[in-house]
């Protein structure tokens, strides 16, 4: 029987036995009991990470970009409103799209807690960009102008877009053949749970790759002292990203094992070859889209070779990730294993009460006292 | 504790990481985070078994291993090269 969505269902239920996606929609949100407590953990570990884009000094890099050379500045620029584009995708999308189908109160608040964060990402790009150009709406007016960027934004909000689109009718007409505005449409529960394995998937792809190439590209400047307050904010962004991208990778895993919900494994199966597809043609994309970064000469340390190298490298990476077979044979190894270090966690800030050390958790103190503790008061 | 590789074997000193000692001995071993969350690092075990101090929140198979947070229970057996195998 299918379930209606609703803010709060009345129907008194397990949540412990509901699957991550497509049962009852969630009433209580408790979180004494889990069914996967991964993502809780996930939570705390996104809240311990909060940053805020004005705590980073972008100062530097205003006179940094103004020296660097035309073909650079058109780098830069570019790779700021390709990170702008995602960001605008992932700050809304997980919670239009999921929130609607999601089963379990962890699950729901992880959606959240991670679609948040995404919000300060995009604010982080607009400190970036009023920093450094006198016009910040050059910069994003080209978002939607710019055919090179165009392409891209179709292929990573399509899924999402289709999932919505299908599961209102789900929601509203439910399972069977309608008849809707003159024409025949017919909604099936295993078509849904495809259409949500696949933009489960290609958001996997977006925060696996898509972002991994921008990320190359602020790293790359900063790897020469340059536009360092920029990569000081893409650094925590990554931090953040990792996150997610572990966060999606726990939800394949979980559908492809079937044990939450074994119709999702058959979903898996069935989109098996089509995954591998998305792969391999976001990894081209990606390739072209640096030809396009580089189309007016190369920067230093980065250039479309190396790049396009990564890019296989990465993507093999993040199929194994979740359980696909590698496509790139060849890409054994890192082109530019000095991004690594930008990535280490540890390595972001230094003051604990800052943003850097995860274990820093307000409120995380030792509230058991022993009576040797006392040993040395005297009244 | 000694770890065993896909072309050599070494011995992990008391005070690092797996992932430190398979830097140190020339292993081609992927890294982002080092702190257990990201899952880049993961490898294959295929003998033995380890332990997390803190249960690292990356997902991994059954048969892999985080190198960044694990400690080795006993000597083990991990399928990675050395970079100059590559």
């Amino acid at each position: 029987m299918k379930m209606k969505y609703s803010t709060f269902s009345q129907t008194d239920n397990n949540q412990m036995r509901e699957p991550m996606f497509l049962g009852q929609p969630v009433n209580v949100a408790r979180y004494d009991q889990q069914k996967y407590p991964i993502f809780e953990k996930l939570i705390e570990k996104q809240l311990s990470f909060f940053w805020r884009p004005e705590e980073v000094d972008v100062s530097q890099d205003r006179i940094d970009f103004r020296n660097l050379p035309d073909h650079e500045k058109h780098i830069f620029l570019s790779n700021l409103k390709y990170q702008t584009l995602l960001d605008s995708i992932q700050g809304r999308s997980p919670n239009v799209a999921f929130l609607p189908l999601v089963s379990i109160p962890e699950l729901e608040t992880w959606i959240e807690t991670w679609s948040f964060s995404e919000t300060i990402h995009s604010r982080s790009y607009t400190h970036i960009i009023r920093n450094i150009v006198n016009d910040p709406a050059v910069v994003f007016d080209d978002i939607v102008r710019n055919r090179h960027i165009i392409e891209r934004a179709g292929d990573i909000s399509n899924y999402y877009d289709e999932l919505i689109q299908y599961g209102n009718l789900y929601n509203q007409f439910g399972e069977g053949t309608h008849q809707l505005g003159g024409r025949s449409v017919t909604i099936e529960r295993f078509e849904l749970k495809k259409k949500l394995y696949m933009c489960m998937m290609s958001v996997n792809v977006l925060e696996a790759i898509r972002f991994y190439v921008s990320f190359a590209c602020s790293f790359a400047f900063a790897e020469r002292r340059l536009m360092e307050g920029n990569a000081k904010i893409i650094r925590l962004i990554a931090r953040d990203e990792a996150l997610h991208l572990t966060g999606t990778q726990h939800i394949l895993n979980i559908m492809q094992e079937g044990v939450d919900d074994p119709e999702m494994a058959e979903v898996a199966q069935a989109c098996h070859e089509q995954c591998i597809e998305l792969f391999r043609h976001a990894a081209e994309q990606e390739k072209q889209w640096a030809e396009y970064l580089f189309k007016d000469g190369s920067m230093i340390g980065l250039n479309y070779s190396i790049l396009s190298q990564y890019v296989e490298y990465i993507t093999n990476l993040r199929m194994n990730a979740v359980g696909l077979e590698p496509i790139f044979p060849k890409s054994t190894q890192n082109p530019i294993p000095w991004i690594n270090a930008w990535l280490v966690s540890d390595n972001v800030q230094v003051a604990p009460q800052e943003v850097e050390v995860s274990s820093y958790l307000v409120g995380q103190i030792d509230s058991e006292v022993s009576v040797e503790d006392l040993g040395e008061f005297e009244l | 504790m000694q770890v065993f590789t896909r072309d050599t074997f070494f011995e992990l000193e008391e005070d690092e990481s797996l992932l430190e000692g398979l830097e140190r001995t020339g292993h081609h071993v992927e890294y982002q985070c080092r702190s257990g969350y990201c899952g880049a690092c993961r490898v294959k075990l295929k003998v033995g078994s380890v332990v997390y101090p803190k249960p690292p929140l990356a997902f991994l198979k059954r048969d892999e291993i985080l190198p960044c947070c694990c400690r080795p229970a006993e000597p083990i057996v991990i399928n990675v090269p050395l970079k100059s195998k590559l």
